[in-house]
Parts: C-alpha cells; sequence; structure tokens
C-alpha cells in the first residue's frame, strides 16, 4: 500500500536580497495511511514550512526554491499544476491552526465559513443539506448546541469551543491528511488536552493520517505513533514514540526533552549549538512495522 | 538615520522624490539667481511681450501683462515653502501639546479637548478655511492663520492615538512609579515615541500645505496679487483655456510635481520609519 | 439590529453636539469681522440713520452671546436671516445652489469606490509586481494635485485636444428641464426627457472625474494597506489551506475586514468633497454653490457665510453617520457587542 506522505531528500532555499539561505537541508519523512507521525522541534527548524511546502502553499511565492520530492498518495506533487495542487487542499488534505480563534474570519458567522468548507468536497450542496451535515459534525466534536454555535462569530465563542469547530472543519470533507500546526499553543493547558483527546478519537474514527506539528514533546507522547525530531533543517532523530522515548540517541532530542517549563523561565538549555554532538548524524530507531 | 538615508536613496521612487523635493528647494531658495527676469515676482508690466507662448528666453511663456511665468513659479514657490514652515511650525507644537495633554491625563481634559477637536475636524478643511479667509483680510499672514487653523486637530489625533497606547506601557509605569511628574512623562518618556509619525506627517503636510494654500488663492481667498501664487496663476488662465494654455498647464504642474515630491518621499519615511497614520 | 439603532443614536447626539460647537465657531469667527455688517450691506452711500436701523434689526448692537442666542432661535425656525448679498433668505439661496453640488460630489464618490476600491485590491494582490507599482504611483499622484488642477488637466486633454466631453456646464442649453428637486438626474427622469438625462450625464463625467481624482487614489493606497496587513493574518492562510481561488479569497476572505477600518477614512474622504467641489466647480462653470460660497465671503455677507458652513458641516457630519452605520453593519464586532464600543 502506498503512502499517504512522503517526503525524500527535501531542501528549501529562500533567496533574498542578500544571496540565497537554505532553511531545509533535505528532509525524508514518511506517512503511513491511519498513521499519526510528529515532526518536533523549536521554532524556526523548518518544521512549520514543510508543512507548507505539503499543502503546496509556498511554492506559489516568489523568490522560494523547493527540490527533493514529495508524493501524496503516490503523487509527485511537483508533477501537478498549481490548480491541481490547490484541488488537493481542503479536500484530499486539510490543516489545523495554531491559534482557532484568529484563524477563523472574523467577519462571517461560523455557519457560512463552515458551508463554503463543505462546498469543496460538494460543490452542489444546499444551504440546509450543508447546515444538517455541519451540526452533525459539530455534534462529533462534543459541541450540542450546534444551531447557537453555526450563528455565532468566532469572537463570541470560547478558544476551546473554536478548536472544536476548526477541528470539525477540517475533517468534514474525510481528507486522507490532516497537518496540525502546534494545535492549541494558544489555549490554555487543560483545554489543549481535551481537544487534542478529541482530535485523537476523530482521527481514529476516520482513519486519517496526522503530520502533527509541535515544539512540544510531552503533547506529542501521548499522540503520536511516530516521531521526528527535526533541528536547524535537517532531521536528527526518528522512530517509533516509545523507542524515541525510551533511548533518545541525539543530543538535541534530550536537550528538548529536558526542556520542561520552569518558573524561572528559560526553554532548551543552554548548549552549544555548533559543538560535535549537535552535528552528530541522524539516530534512526528500527520502525516498527506500519 | 544613515540606514534611513540609504533606503531612501536605493528606491528609485524615493530617490526621484527626493530629487524632486531637493529641485523644488533649491528653486525656492535661489529663486532671485536663478529666475530670468526676478523683477516679474511683483507688479511689473510688459506690454510688448504679453501672452506669448514658451520661447526663449520665457521658456513657460509670458502672463496677460507680459510678466514670465517660469520666474512667477520660482517665487512662488518660495511662498508656499515659506508658508509652509511657517503653518507647520505653530500647528504642529499646537497638535502634539493637546494630544499629549488629553491622551495621557485623561478625564474630562480629554474630553474636552477631544471634542473640541472634533468640532475642527468636522468642518471641511477647505470650507474652514474659506470662512476664516473671508472675514479676515486676505493677507498673507491671515493665509497661514486659516491654515495653521484647520492643521493642528490632524497632529492633535495621531499624537492623541499614540499616547493612548503607550501610556499603559511598562516604561510609563516606570517612570511613575519612580516619582516622574505628567511634564516628564509626556514630554520626555512619551513624546519620543510620537517623532517617527510626527516627522513623516509633517514631510506629507509641508506637500499639503502647498496644495492647500494654492486652493485658496485660487479662490482668491489667499495670497493677493501681485505676489506670485500657484493657484491663483492656474485660476486666472484657466478663462483662456486651451489657446493660451501655457498660463495654466505650467503652474497646475508646478503644483504637482512639489506636492508629489514630498509625498514619494513621506510614503518612503512612513515605510521606513513604520510610523503609523 | 438594537445594537445598529444604538450606534445611529449615540452617533446622532454627538453630530448635534459638534454641530452647536461648529456654529458657535463660525458665529465666533463671523462676528470678529473689522468693520460693521450692516455698512458693507448698505454700501458707501448710506446715511448713519440707516446703518443704525439696519444694525438693531440684526441685533448687531447686542452682546455676541445674545446675538448668537437669536440666532439659535432662527435656526430652530429654519430660518438662518437673509443673505445681504442676494437680498433673498439665505435658506432659499442655498436650496437653489445646493443640489448641483450634492449631485457633483455624490457621483465623484461613487466614482472614488467603484474606481478606488478595486485598484487597491489588485494593487495588494499582486504586491510587489508591475501592477502594484503602476497603481501606487498612480494614486500617489492622484493625491499631489488640487481638485483644480485636475480639472485643468482633463478639461484640456478630453474636452479640447480630444474632444469627447463638453467642456462647462451642467446640460446644454437646448434642453430646458423644469427644475422639482433640483437635481438634474431626477427632473430629466421626472420630465420623461431620456435624451436630457443622457447629455447631463455626459456633462458630468469630467467635473466629477476631476473631483474624485485624489479620493480614488486615496481609497486605492487605504485599501491595499489594510489588505496586505489583512493578508497576514491567520484566517487568510487558513483560506489558502483549503484551496479557495486566490482571487476568491481577496474578493470574500480579505476584502471586508480591510474594508473595516478603510471605511471611515474612505467616508472622511468623501465627505471632503463637499468642500473641495468648490475648486472644481470654478473651472468647469458648474452652476453650485461654489460661486455663491465664494462671492458671499468676498462680500462679508456674514448670514450667508454663517449658513453655507453650517450646511455644509450638517451634510459632512450627516455622512460621517452613514459611514459609521455602514461600518456597524458590516462589522459583526459592533453588531453584536453588548456595549457599543
Amino acid at each position: 500500500m502506498t503512502d499517504t506522505l512522503n517526503i525524500r531528500d527535501l531542501t528549501l532555499d529562500f533567496k533574498g536580497h542578500s544571496g540565497t539561505a537554505r532553511v531545509l537541508h533535505g528532509i525524508s519523512l514518511r506517512i503511513g495511511r491511519g498513521e499519526r507521525v510528529a515532526l518536533v522541534g523549536e521554532s524556526g527548524s523548518g518544521k512549520s514550512v514543510t508543512a507548507r511546502i505539503v499543502l503546496g502553499l509556498l511554492q506559489e511565492l516568489r523568490g522560494v526554491r523547493v527540490g527533493g520530492t514529495v508524493e501524496f498518495d503516490g503523487r509527485d506533487l511537483a508533477s501537478l499544476t498549481r490548480r491541481q495542487r490547490a484541488a488537493l487542499r481542503g479536500t484530499a488534505m486539510s490543516m489545523i491552526f495554531q491559534d482557532p480563534t484568529s484563524s477563523l474570519n472574523p467577519v462571517y458567522p461560523i455557519g457560512t465559513q463552515f458551508t463554503e468548507v463543505l462546498r469543496r468536497g460538494e460543490p452542489g450542496i444546499s444551504e440546509r443539506d450543508a447546515a444538517l451535515r455541519a451540526a452533525t459534525l459539530l455534534n462529533d466534536v462534543s459541541i450540542r448546541d450546534s444551531g447557537r454555535v453555526l450563528g455565532s462569530y468566532p469572537f463570541q465563542l470560547s478558544g476551546g469551543m473554536n478548536q472544536r469547530v476548526m477541528i470539525a472543519m477540517a475533517l468534514a470533507n474525510e481528507p486522507a491528511l490532516l497537518i496540525a500546526d502546534e494545535p492549541g499553543t494558544a489555549l490554555d493547558v487543560t483545554v489543549q488536552a481535551q481537544t487534542l483527546g478529541l482530535m485523537r478519537d476523530m482521527v481514529a474514527a476516520h482513519q486519517t493520517s496526522v503530520l502533527f506539528i509541535s515544539h512540544n514533546l510531552g503533547v506529542v507522547r501521548e499522540f503520536a505513533d511516530r516521531i521526528y525530531v527535526i533541528y536547524k533543517g535537517r532531521i536528527v532523530e526518528s522512530g517509533t514514540t516509545r523507542a524515541v522515548f525510551d533511548a533518545p540517541g541525539h543530543a538535541y532530542t534530550r536537550a528538548l526533552m529536558a526542556a520542561v517549563p520552569r518558573l524561572t523561565g528559560g526553554g532548551i538549555p543552554e548548549i552549544d549549538d555548533a559543538s560535535a554532538d549537535f552535528l552528530a548524524p541522524a539516530v534512526l530507531h528500527a520502525e516498527a512495522a506500519p | 538615520m544613515k540606514r534611513t538615508l540609504f533606503i531612501l536613496l536605493s528606491n528609485p521612487l524615493s530617490l526621484l522624490g527626493v530629487i524632486l523635493v531637493a529641485l523644488v528647494v533649491l528653486c525656492a531658495i535661489f529663486a532671485n539667481v536663478i529666475a530670468p527676469f526676478p523683477s516679474h515676482a511683483g507688479a511689473v508690466v510688459d506690454f510688448v511681450n504679453f501672452n506669448k507662448p514658451p520661447q526663449w528666453p520665457s521658456i513657460m511663456g509670458t502672463d496677460l501683462v507680459g510678466r514670465d511665468i517660469f520666474s512667477r513659479i520660482l517665487f512662488a514657490y518660495r511662498i508656499s515653502l515659506v508658508l509652509g514652515v511657517v503653518v507647520l511650525s505653530i500647528a504642529v507644537p499646537v497638535g502634539v501639546v493637546i494630544g499629549l495633554a488629553a491622551g495621557y491625563l485623561g478625564g474630562w481634559i480629554e474630553y474636552c479637548l477631544m471634542r473640541l477637536t472634533d468640532v475642527f475636524l468636522s468642518v471641511p478643511p477647505l470650507v474652514l478655511a474659506m470662512s476664516i479667509m473671508g472675514v479676515l483680510e486676505p493677507t498673507l499672514l491671515n493665509g497661514m492663520l486659516a491654515v495653521t487653523a484647520m492643521w493642528w486637530p490632524w497632529y492633535t489625533r495621531v499624537v492623541y492615538n499614540i499616547t493612548r497606547s503607550e501610556r499603559e506601557e511598562g516604561y510609563v509605569l516606570a517612570a511613575e512609579v519612580i516619582g516622574a511628574g505628567p511634564a516628564h512623562v509626556m514630554f520626555r518618556e512619551i513624546l519620543p515615541n510620537c517623532v517617527p509619525a510626527i516627522v513623516t506627517k509633517m514631510t506629507l503636510d509641508l506637500g499639503f500645505v502647498i496644495l492647500i494654500v494654492s486652493s485658496l488663492s485660487f479662490l482668491g481667498l489667499g495670497v493677493q496679487p501681485p505676489t506670485p501664487d500657484l493657484g491663483s496663476m492656474v485660476a486666472e488662465g484657466a478663462r483662456y483655456l486651451p489657446d493660451s494654455w501655457w498660463l495654466t498647464v505650467f503652474p497646475a504642474l508646478a503644483i504637482l510635481v512639489a506636492v508629489f515630491g514630498f509625498n514619494l518621499v513621506g510614503d518612503a519615511l512612513r515605510e521606513i520609519l513604520g510610523a503609523e497614520q | 439590529m438594537t445594537a445598529i439603532l444604538r450606534v445611529l443614536l449615540r452617533r446622532l447626539v454627538t453630530s448635534l453636539i459638534v454641530l452647536i460647537g461648529v456654529s458657535m465657531l463660525i458665529f465666533a469667527i463671523a462676528r470678529i469681522i473689522p468693520g460693521n455688517p450692516a455698512r458693507i450691506a448698505l454700501g458707501p452711500n448710506a446715511t448713519a440713520e440707516q446703518i443704525e436701523r439696519l444694525s438693531a434689526a440684526l441685533h448687531l448692537d447686542a452682546p455676541i452671546w445674545v446675538q448668537y442666542g437669536y440666532f439659535l432661535r432662527d435656526l430652530s425656525r429654519g430660518d438662518l436671516g437673509i443673505s445681504l448679498y442676494t437680498n433673498r433668505p439665505v435658506t432659499a439661496d442655498i436650496a437653489q445652489f445646493l443640489p448641483a453640488t450634492l449631485e457633483l460630489v455624490l457621483v465623484a464618490g461613487v466614482m472614488m469606490v467603484a474606481i478606488g476600491l478595486p485598484l487597491g485590491v489588485l494593487s495588494a494582490r499582486y504586491r510587489g509586481g508591475a501592477i502594484d507599482n503602476a497603481i501606487r504611483v498612480f494614486s500617489l499622484l492622484t493625491v499631489s494635485a488640487p481638485g483644480f488642477v485636475w480639472a485643468v488637466i482633463l478639461m484640456l486633454v478630453f474636452a479640447f485636444f480630444v474632444p469627447i466631453f463638453p467642456i462647462a456646464g451642467r446640460i446644454s442649453d437646448s434642453y430646458s428641464i423644469p427644475a422639482v428637486t433640483g437635481f438634474l438626474a431626477i427632473d430629466t427622469l421626472l420630465a420623461g426627457d431620456l435624451r436630457a438625462f443622457g447629455n447631463a450625464a455626459w456633462h458630468i463625467v469630467l467635473p466629477a472625474l476631476a473631483l474624485a481624482l485624489s479620493g480614488i487614489g486615496q481609497a486605492a493606497r487605504l485599501t491595499r494597506a489594510n489588505m496586505i496587513e489583512t493578508y497576514d493574518r491567520p484566517y487568510i492562510e487558513m483560506a489558502r489551506s483549503y484551496g479557495f481561488p486566490e482571487g476568491r479569497i481577496a474578493r470574500r476572505y480579505a476584502l471586508r475586514p480591510s474594508l473595516i477600518p478603510a471605511m471611515t477614512i474612505i467616508g472622511l474622504d468623501f465627505a471632503s468633497m463637499l468642500g473641495n467641489a468648490f475648486l472644481v466647480e470654478a473651472i468647469f462653470a458648474w452652476p453650485g454653490l461654489s460661486r455663491y460660497g465664494v462671492a458671499v465671503i468676498l462680500r462679508k455677507d456674514l448670514n450667508a457665510i454663517v449658513g453655507t458652513v453650517l450646511i455644509i458641516s450638517a451634510a459632512f457630519l450627516i455622512v460621517n453617520v452613514i459611514v459609521d452605520l455602514l461600518v456597524a453593519v458590516i462589522n459583526p464586532r459592533i453588531r453584536y457587542s453588548q456595549r457599543s464600543a
């Protein structure tokens, strides 16, 4: 069976005024059907740009050069036209963003936005049917008073509620791949945990493959089958969640694990980035059969 | 400062702006040197050469009493710029102080000052200046007065908005905690944060003062003859369109060139300094 | 919808307060004139007795606040006094000249929005490209000259060199349309004369465009700036992640949030056309308020000056109230807020 997503030797360069800057140095990553895979790293490590390449958003910008191959469902994205890539978005793949409240359009009610998302999958769907579908989908993410929610504007709902709405929208057209970019980081911890649990149940029920992007290993541990650790545009360690947690091989992974939030501040411990440890080759744990 | 200048000169459009502004300013300063007929700035009559199309030595033609239009444009620039500088050097301090006071002190002071500002902003600017010019004698001094009266509220608005957001900032609180008085906080702590916005607005406004003054004189309510002014030159010439087109076209283009230059520079400054409107 | 009513009510009350302030301001300015208005009105041959009688009739000998009181009393009856220039009620003069100006301003306002907004949207969508640069230079040029400069240029180009449009006036002399509302667009239709309507429409194009040009530039610049800010918002990326076409994202997802901050200022620009119309009317011999306004100002005709400025300010405020209402309509935050923001 073909993988949902197969990335090989992906490179990314930004052309600026003062030459080009390489952001991704050839990363490889695969996600099998129904598999939940996490891509973990600090901000600026290249995890969010990877997600945007998969969606085909970054390729549209000027001054961007993408190398390597990205195969979605066995199809090379580079061989598709812009229009074909756009056709995949919102139908075969969809994305959940960091801050649910500011990711929903402030000037339209939820119901309107939901209808437009549903029309991506089924262009001819009537207002009425769309409203019914939306209500069912909201019910799946434990929203009981769907009528009120659909008639509301994002700023009238809580962050947790908006997050559920976004999850329901993202899964509305039964995508093969769901990309979650730091989902719920803007929410408070208990709400984040709740919505993550919900998301896990949903993708399990729908057999959706997930690319989960996070800087937080703790969150990932609960969610992912496998983990890729990314550091400065390179994959430095990969393996099953259990293997990575049991025996973190790379200095950076150990540093991330040690980075428990403390009241005194400080995230990742002060380690010389240029040390030999950090430039060590990637640690590849034996992969469990998918 | 150096960086600002560098960016200003490296973009073709803002470079054009800098060149235009420099040209206009140089023309104004050295008007009596550059102008082929410096005496034509005043009440001179030369009926032999009246209403001539562009030709040497009057490259922009002559007006209805035979004065060289190019010379008159140069002197009109001088008067417009002096007017602009005077207007801004009164309007800006007044507007800034009122804006700071309203934004920082709050309470009934804020309410009264901002309603007063609203009153001034509620009359279309040109109409306000017109009515002031109308009841006073239309002289250069009164012209400055009228334009100043319509200009300060805009600075009040800009400074007021910045002050309102800055007064909640940590550094203001810190100054208050160590016992700094309102005057110190307003002028030493908050004012420096308003400077980029003020400088940007002043650059743009130097152009707009030229625009407004020429509009007033166009209506016959501004600078009075024989003092040269771009607006009244257009107004006089408009009756002789299209045959004596040079009477209007050159003064009209002179306004456009000057204001466009100031706008290009102001626009670039706004982008560089990140000043919000 | 009650929130909208609340916005309307609140704005009407503040507008009224501001209008009273404006009337005081104008009144104060008008009364500091050097020289007795009665003497100016009666001319150099008037006797002292005549001047005294007129002064008394105009309450010019009373203290200024008493004069203002009389003024307010008359105003509440819809009486702005007699123009010393035309010897007619100021209200009658204004009623005669205002419609032509309003018609011009309304058409210019429509042009400003109908041309300026799409230009701004295009500019933002193709940011940094050739289209964007062209539109930016165009809009900066248009805001760099007063209306009369554009009037002269447009007239030269499109009425003389390439004679497409008429040179001046509201309608050709060959048509005689009975004045009912004063708005030619309505009066010609009331008269059932479609050709006259077309002729009037043809006459208004150049003056309205000259008046609108700087507004068009301003609207384009504002829309562009706000659209670019909106394009950085997460909800635009979310819309892209759902594969909506770029054109649809610009029109449907980015434009409306961008309009909310832009509209207030576009409204102000639109309202200030009431003043700028004076500049354009003079060039195109447009029979509006301009000639009357300038004439009464030059003759120090107090009642007429106060009346004209008051009417223009009132129109200015009304436009702003309407704009605030529109903003409230497209901004759900205001519509649904418990306390109107």
